[in-house]
């Protein structure tokens, strides 16, 4: 009886083993095969692949708007493991397969990026949401073939909160994850929209705002969410990852309780309405258009290399999601005015984020009441 | 009162996976094998029951699909501590060591799998299965808004294992045996009781129960599942060794870690508590001190099964 156990215990464990290595076998045999043709355009997928409804999908599109309009070889290539030498070792195979220029989605590629910069100077490099530098943090060094690309999250916090109040809410709650930078900037820029909306509009608003402290959906931000939501809170923005899913869960729960469409989420970096149907937009970075003008520039020979851009309002780098939005009155129209607003400067959006308590950091809200919960 | 209410049911919430599990775990632990895998066993009850709700979604909804995810996940708990039966039974392996390796494995398991299988390693599920009012049962005054309405049928199937449990562990043979076999297994194994036997029981039990909690605690709380359970299956153990090993206790002990969770997240929502100005994490730790106390006061005559953690050899004496 423990014999056959044991045998059928390991014949289990080799037979996964086995199924695995095939799938990973196929794979490295589809990108080998590509060695005859050149492609100019390549994309290394960052964990998980290009349909991720992530940041690799929305590069991905961004390339392919581009290389179809312009009929351009391109191709993706997904490295064999999540580490800094494998993403390096599949930037130097998109670069045999004839690669000009090489698109690296996500901070991951930060350290990969940096060391492909020195060896290949011919080679050209774009890098989503980070700059290059060295594993241990200690230089910083951006390559004249390199372009890094940030965002500027306030403005899309901003664009977020101000539809939400301009739809009607008015209170409102901000569930972070961690307290890092891209957070506390989509909070800040968040209350100010709601504060600009409310100004506007002549209402009061007030605002719950935490930091739960990690990027995972858990029972104590559902709980929490949950607690918003009955207290009346309306529409919660949740920021940071899997906290986002605990909020739209205690949404669902809220709303089932009640027979009715009262409690909203607002997803974060691309458009999350497919994940719940009580998504009303997403506070998002356009992924694709920044891909999309770097490759252009690129081509038009005035690639921005050796300095970081910035992408915002002004060069569409970021939004709101508006093409599968649920909101009640607010329209595309009310959208695209307030987004040329905010592209011509009439908002100043405070986006110091030494301090991360809004509560003592924003003193320039007018109708909005803050309270933060530590 | 309706804030209490609320209070109530997203205790329940906390607890309800908490007091599974903690259950798995006394199983285990009363027959003489210690089990630190639960979290790792949550993860992979959680990760084939909530598979399985993903791919059913299309003809499958509510608590039909909620019923059988539950049987899924209790198999995947069972098969899974399979290895932690044979390492700690049959080959008297450190136990402490086995669940520990359980437990890195399972979430690694997990992605791997997800990302192979559907490319990304979240798995999305649409939660159909809230409960909005127990028809009659609501309508009982207080008892009927705490526990009857906004809620969902792994409440009452945790009630229903607690009550199981206790009847299996005081009122029939096999839970004198496993008692026993907790206690003194070279006794039990000379009245003539298989121990081998028992402890593969207790430990395939705590699989089964803690597979069912990994569900549990996923279903409420997100809309999809990343390969974690947030180290409830640790909390787990806190719960039953507050509890002391016994499954009253440990209903209260999983109450009360419930209660001070849900507490500290939402005490912002209540006014007067939200007046006092304490910071959330002084709710947040009351649980823990509450647990440490409780070991120093009871050291001296700890409930802990004396076997517990030491692997049993017919030779030794």
């Amino acid at each position: 009886m423990k014999k056959l156990l044991s045998t059928l215990l390991a014949l289990a464990m080799v037979l996964t083993l086995v199924a695995c290595g095939q799938k990973q076998a196929a794979t490295s045999g589809a990108s080998a095969s590509s060695n005859k043709e050149t492609f100019e355009l390549a994309l290394v997928t960052d964990l998980g692949t290009i349909d991720d409804k992530s940041f690799n999908q929305g590069a991905w599109e961004g390339l392919v708007k581009y290389a179809n309009e312009k009929g351009i070889s391109h191709k993706y290539y997904q490295p064999q493991a999540a580490e800094t030498n494998a993403y390096f070792e599949t930037i130097e195979l998109a670069i045999e397969g004839g690669a000009k220029l090489v698109v690296c989605p996500g901070y991951l590629f930060e350290e990969p990026v940096y060391l492909a910069q020195e060896k290949y100077p011919d080679t050209h490099f774009i890098l989503l949401d980070g700059e290059p530098h060295t594993a241990d943090y200690s230089t910083y060094k951006t390559g004249s073939n390199t372009m890094p690309i940030l965002y500027q999250e306030d403005e899309a916090g901003f664009l977020a909160g101000y539809a939400a109040v301009k739809d009607g809410n008015t209170k409102l709650g901000f569930l972070g994850g961690m307290a890092v930078p891209a957070v506390v900037r989509f909070g800040f820029g968040y209350i100010q929209g709601i504060d600009a909306a409310a100004k506007e509009l002549g209402v009061n608003c007030e605002v719950v705002y935490n930091y739960t402290g990690a990027f995972a959906a858990t029972p104590e931000a559902q709980a929490l969410a949950s607690s918003w939501y009955n207290a009346g809170t309306e529409v919660v923005f949740g920021c940071g990852g899997a906290v986002g899913n605990s909020a739209m869960s205690a949404a669902e729960g809220k709303n089932q309780q009640e027979g009715k469409f009262v409690a909203k989420v607002i997803g974060v970096d691309v458009d999350q309405y497919s994940e719940s149907d009580t998504v009303i937009t997403s506070a998002i970075k356009l992924l694709s258009n920044s891909v999309y003008d770097g490759i252009t520039m690129f081509y038009d020979g005035k690639f921005p290399g050796g300095k970081t851009t910035v992408f915002n309002a002004k060069n569409n780098g970021v939004g709101a999601a508006m093409d599968n939005a649920r909101f009640n009155t607010f329209t595309k129209a009310d959208y695209d005015v307030v987004y040329n607003d905010l592209k011509a400067g009439k908002f100043n959006i405070f986006n110091d984020v030494t301090e991360s308590n809004p509560a003592t950091a924003l003193t320039n809200l007018s109708n909005t009441k803050v309270t933060f919960i530590e | 009162m309706d804030l209490l209410y609320f209070l109530i049911q997203q205790t329940l919430l906390f607890m309800i996976p908490l007091l599974i599990v903690a259950l798995g775990g006394m199983f285990s632990e009363r027959a003489g094998v210690v089990n630190i895998a639960l979290e790792g066993i949550m993860v992979m009850g959680a990760f084939t029951s909530i598979f399985f709700i993903n791919l059913t979604q299309g003809f499958m909804s509510g608590n039909g699909q909620l019923l059988i995810a539950i049987l899924i996940a209790a198999a995947t708990g069972i098969v899974f501590s399979l290895f932690h039966a044979i390492a700690s039974v049959n080959l008297k392996a450190d136990q402490t060591i086995s669940g520990t390796a359980l437990n890195m494995f399972a979430p690694a398991f997990a992605i791997f799998i997800a990302r192979i299988i559907q490319t990304v390693q979240q798995i999305e599920f649409k939660n159909t299965f809230r409960i909005v009012e127990v028809p009659i049962l609501s309508k009982i005054p207080i008892i009927g808004e705490m526990l009857f309405k906004n809620s969902y049928i792994t409440t009452y199937i945790g009630i229903l294992i607690l009550i199981l449990s206790s009847l299996v562990l005081y009122k029939t043979k096999f839970g004198l045996r496993l008692r026993a076999c907790g206690e003194n297994p070279h006794a039990a194994n000379t009245a003539g009781i298989k121990v081998e036997l028992i402890q593969y029981a207790g430990v395939l039990i705590s699989g089964a129960l803690a597979g069912i909690g990994g569900l549990v605690f996923v279903v409420p709380t997100s809309t999809n599942f990343n390969a974690t359970v947030s180290g409830y299956g640790f909390l787990a153990v806190a719960v039953l060794i507050f509890g002391q090993w016994k499954p009253k206790y440990i209903l209260f002990a999983s109450f009360f870690f419930g209660f001070m969770k849900a507490l500290s997240n939402s005490y912002a929502s209540i006014p007067f508590l939200f007046a006092l100005n304490i910071q959330s994490n002084i709710y947040k730790m009351i649980p823990y001190i509450a647990t440490i106390l409780v070991l120093i006061f009871t050291s001296k005559k700890s409930a802990a099964p004396r076997a517990s953690g030491i692997p049993f050899d017919k030779m030794k004496r």
